[in-house]
């Protein structure tokens, strides 16, 4: 009786085998040698979430538009204006009104041609949603003409495209508006294309074009066939989406992706060195605050069972005081793991060309602080307790959210050096969404009570400084603002350099409003992030930085980047015989058959196949084992 | 088997999926947060514009009755609605790109961890008190313990990022176009094998600690005793005589797990950039898709009732007491 059973088990196991050697020849080639493209591969841990211009909130969607779609205007390698859907421009004698000339010649990737009527299309959608007092989707791009004064564009033949502004600046260089093709979306108004569901494969001018986007796994852009411009060595490029970064950096050092992009401080350390790695330390355009809660400083407003719990946050002489009482050279250290600034005025310093240091800095002295918040009248009481000027121990209110672990660590070193003053921190994390609108006050809807003290969060910014100027202004309350300040003496100086003629005039302008909003401690930025980013240097080089000195490759603004990266093979190895070779035989292997098995419907079938088997199989095992037990059991059991 | 039991096991079962549909609808909502895709720091967004796009959801309407209703009804219709966070896609579809990758991956190392489990808490089982046992559930114990996030990590280390031997993650090379289906298949098997090899790891502890103490339990069976005096062989009692009795709890522990299959495994696709359910479901949770959310929990709920109903519908079959 045991033999049989032995044999049958035997035969199992050489059938499990056999199968095992069917499989092997396969799993031998993980790295997909046969890929003769050449593909970027980028990995990144956000998800995108539209391929929409209109509708994406994040940074990689971004980069899928402007990779696909040209800017009227790009930007070079330190944010300087340089050919983009237009290859020149001049203006008018008096400033306001620009000439734009448009590539002749130029082609959408589908073969139609690329003309003015095009630029005129996209800038009119988002110059109309101005004129309604609307906004285009999720509102983040058509401000740009609005900020850049664009009153109106026209198109007198295919080549030009005219557009007048309210003043003489060249904010206009700024407008990050992307040209979509009129003959796919020109029988729509804004509203609808800022609703409408893009669909890959997408029609651009870009370097690339998005060919596929498969959600939360990859988006993917191949070559655009008619591009102006010179083309990067990359055939095609991958946007891979990875759930963790501790996955995206295996991947990158297991040569998987040729770029990480945000690694955190621990990992970009642990990947320098490596070979073939090189990480790069970008300056942020952004920062990270502590926004105090200001609702009713300017006008003396109120909100029931909302608001500041303390009248001293409206105080500036005690927003000061605490000024006095943060390091930011430790914030820096500890909580960035080295990688950042300490944090000053509201124009970070990756925008040299704005950017002032305050002319009264504050300096970490806890002492200083104390005694600041005592001649400011704010006393300890016999328990220690710092008392506001209704003699309330003044206890506030931290929150912060869950986006990135920076901000809990941040939150519990303030906790403790205001603690130091007497003055009780509850620091508190919420998700994004919800400390959005627990920021918000009655000014954006009457269910918003601004509950808050102080909100430590970040933002970042564009090329050009307004859109972080903006935050400060007092039409901003109820939307962007979350320190509820306001100060019309501010708007008019906003007004002002958003005016001014010359560069140098702005700047002044700017350094004012830069050292107003420091003195007044409206913020206190503790400091201005930085960009990590690791790429490999064995298949591509040519990695540029923009701006770049201070700046990272890709990710940035406009696409340059991409066009400059070069075959890093075909550099470093001049004659490759044996591995050219085997590329040229792979080469023309496949060419016959395309396979574009890439298509959903294939694998499905064949993952339902798999699974069949296996249950099969499954069925098979247990067939035999009941076999077993029925003809073996009646035998032995009389 | 009687009607009457059929009879009352499914309307146990159909009662069950309507709480399910409702506690979804309810539960999401009572989660802080707002699924509005207007970000309210965009500092160029109006309020009316935050308005309007809550209304485009339905998000304005009051929670009791109007969007419960409007949920319940299109529910029963089998309409799960639209995703939010992926501007409009289908919730169907949505959850069906990711529903085969999930069956794939879970339901193979199920399979696996079954067989290896069993068979490994039967063999150390038998042998209680021997250097089997010892080693054997010792193993058990420490795999059962550990979270799969905990296993996957040093195996990516090892053997995708150190020897190469394996990707890191995904299911398929991203963008990748094939020569064909072999081409496909082993490239699919390749991005298989780490993952696979941490949940079957992650899940035989579970299967091996119940056979063991059921085996246990079945040694000291007085059948068991006769066979031992009728001079039967040892392998042969274990075989016909102990492991069939004490399969019966396994078959319980197997077919709640079955029901959680679809469910995913969250940790390991997370590291491995499994594009499954448990990732979706967590990226649904991260952007509060109520609607993408409530489909999976309602599938996910639906699978646990079937599977329970199966198995009690079997446990009839195997077990005559259960079924008055």
């Amino acid at each position: 009786m045991r033999a049989p059973v032995r044999t049958r088990f035997v035969r199992l196991l050489a059938a499990m085998g056999l199968a095992g050697a069917l499989l092997a020849p396969s799993l031998a080639v993980p790295a997909r040698a046969a890929d003769t493209k050449l593909v970027l591969r980028v990995g990144t841990t956000q998800d995108l979430d539209s391929i929409n211009p209109y509708q994406t909130l994040l940074v990689v969607g971004y980069e899928v538009f402007q990779l696909t779609y040209n800017l009227l205007v790009d930007f070079g390698p330190n944010l300087e204006p340089v050919p983009g859907f237009a290859d020149s421009w001049e203006r008018s004698a008096d400033g306001t009104s620009w000439k734009f000339h448009i590539r002749s010649g130029m082609k959408w990737s589908d073969g139609q041609p690329a003309t003015a009527q095009d630029a005129c299309f996209s800038w009119g959608l988002a110059l109309a949603a101005i004129k309604d007092e609307a906004n285009i989707g999720a509102g983040y791009l058509d401000p740009n003409l609005k900020d850049a004064g664009v009153t109106k564009v026209e198109c007198p033949d295919d080549q030009t495209m005219i557009a007048s502004t309210t003043d003489a600046s060249d904010r206009i260089f700024q407008v990050y508006l992307p040209i979509i093709p009129k003959h796919i979306w020109g029988k729509m108004d804004y509203k609808a294309i800022g609703e409408a569901k893009f669909e890959a494969p997408l029609v651009g001018t870009g370097p690339y074009t998005l060919a596929e986007w498969k959600t939360s796994e990859y988006a993917r852009f191949v070559r655009n066939p008619n591009y102006w411009g010179t083309q990067g060595a990359a055939d095609e490029v991958v946007i891979q989406f990875f759930k963790t970064d501790d996955t995206m950096v295996q991947a990158l050092k297991a040569g998987e992706i040729d770029y990480a992009r945000s690694p955190n401080a621990d990992q970009l350390k642990a990947l320098q060195g490596q070979p073939n790695i090189r990480t790069v330390v970008g300056s942020a355009n952004g920062w990270t605050q502590l926004a105090f809660n200001e609702y009713g400083a300017s006008d003396g407003k109120t909100i029931k069972d909302g608001g500041p719990s303390t009248k001293a946050l409206l105080d500036p002489a005690f927003r000061d005081a605490l000024g006095y009482a943060i390091d930011k050279k430790l914030l820096v250290e500890r909580v960035l793991g080295g990688y950042g600034d300490v944090g000053t005025t509201v124009v970070p310093p990756v925008l040299g060309q704005w950017h002032v240091e305050p002319d009264h800095p504050r300096t970490f002295d806890i002492a200083l602080a104390k005694q600041k918040l005592d001649a400011a009248g704010y006393k300890l009481d016999a328990s220690g307790a710092r008392l506001d000027k209704e003699g309330k121990a003044i206890s506030l209110r931290l929150y912060y959210p869950d986006t990135d672990s920076t901000y809990a660590k941040a939150a519990q070193f303030v906790k403790d050096w205001y603690g130091q003053l007497g003055i009780k921190v509850t620091a508190q994390q919420f998700d994004s969404a919800t400390l959005g609108n627990i920021v918000l006050p009655p000014e954006a809807g009457a269910e918003y009570k601004a509950n808050y003290d102080i909100e430590l969060w970040g933002w970042a910014g564009n090329p050009d400084p307004n859109a972080l100027l903006q935050i400060f202004r007092c039409d901003a309350i109820g939307s962007s603002s979350d320190s509820q300040y306001c100060n019309p003496e501010y708007d008019k100086l906003y007004d002002e350099q958003t005016n001014a003629k010359t560069a140098a005039e702005r700047k002044t302008i700017l350094a004012q409003m830069q050292n107003m909003i420091y003195d007044q401690a409206v913020y206190d930025i503790l400091y201005y992030d930085a960009n990590l980013v690791a790429y490999r240097t064995d298949r591509f080089a040519g990695w540029q930085n923009q701006p770049l000195a201070n700046g990272t490759p890709l990710f940035t603004y406009g696409t340059l980047d991409y066009t400059l990266l070069t075959d890093a093979t075909a550099v470093a190895s001049p004659t490759p015989a044996a591995s050219a070779a085997s590329e040229a035989s792979a080469t023309a292997a496949p060419t016959p058959a395309p396979g574009t098995t890439g298509g959903t419907g294939d694998n499905t079938a064949l993952m339902v196949g798999i699974l069949a088997a296996v249950l099969v199989a499954a069925g098979v095992i247990l067939a035999m084992i009941f076999r077993r037990r029925s003809g073996g059991g009646t035998g032995e059991e009389e | 088997m009687s009607g009457r039991y059929l009879a009352r096991q499914s309307a146990q079962a159909i009662f069950t999926i309507v709480m399910i549909v409702l506690l979804n609808f309810l539960l999401f909502r009572m989660m802080p947060g707002s699924p509005d895709r207007v970000n309210p720091r965009n500092p160029n967004v109006t309020v009316e514009q935050r308005e309007a796009a809550k209304a485009r959801w339905g998000l304005d309407k009051p929670l009791v009755p109007d969007q419960l209703v409007a949920f319940v009804v299109a529910t029963a219709q089998g309409d799960l609605g639209y995703s939010m966070k992926y501007q409009g896609q289908p919730v169907v579809e949505v959850i069906g790109d990711r529903f085969w990758p999930t069956i794939l991956l879970i339901g193979l190392a199920e399979l696996i961890a079954i067989f290896v489990g069993l068979t490994l808490g039967a063999w150390t089982g038998w042998r209680r008190g021997g250097l089997v046992d010892r080693v054997g559930n010792g193993l058990s114990l420490i795999l059962y313990s550990m979270p799969y996030f905990v296993i996957g990590m040093p195996l990516i280390i090892i053997f995708a990022a150190g020897l190469g031997w394996f990707p890191t993650s995904g299911m398929l090379t991203a963008g990748a176009t094939y020569s064909g289906p072999l081409d496909f298949l082993g490239d699919l098997l390749a991005h298989l094998a780490l993952p696979l090899a941490t949940i079957s790891l992650g899940l035989i502890g579970g299967y091996s600690i119940l056979m063991r103490s059921s085996i246990t339990e079945t040694r000291n069976e007085d059948y068991i005793a006769t066979a031992r005096a009728k001079g039967l062989p040892d392998g042969k009692i274990l075989r016909s005589h102990a492991i069939p009795n004490a399969l019966l709890p396994a078959v319980t522990l197997i077919a709640i797990n079955l029901g959680y299959v679809v469910g995913g495994a969250i940790t390991a696709e997370i590291v491995f950039n499994w594009p499954g359910l448990g990732t979706l479901t967590v990226d649904a949770l991260n952007s509060r898709d109520y609607p993408v959310l409530q489909g999976i929990f309602l599938f996910l709920g639906v699978s646990v009732v079937l599977a329970n109903f199966v198995a009690d519908i079997v446990y009839g079959y195997l077990d005559p007491r259960v079924r008055r």
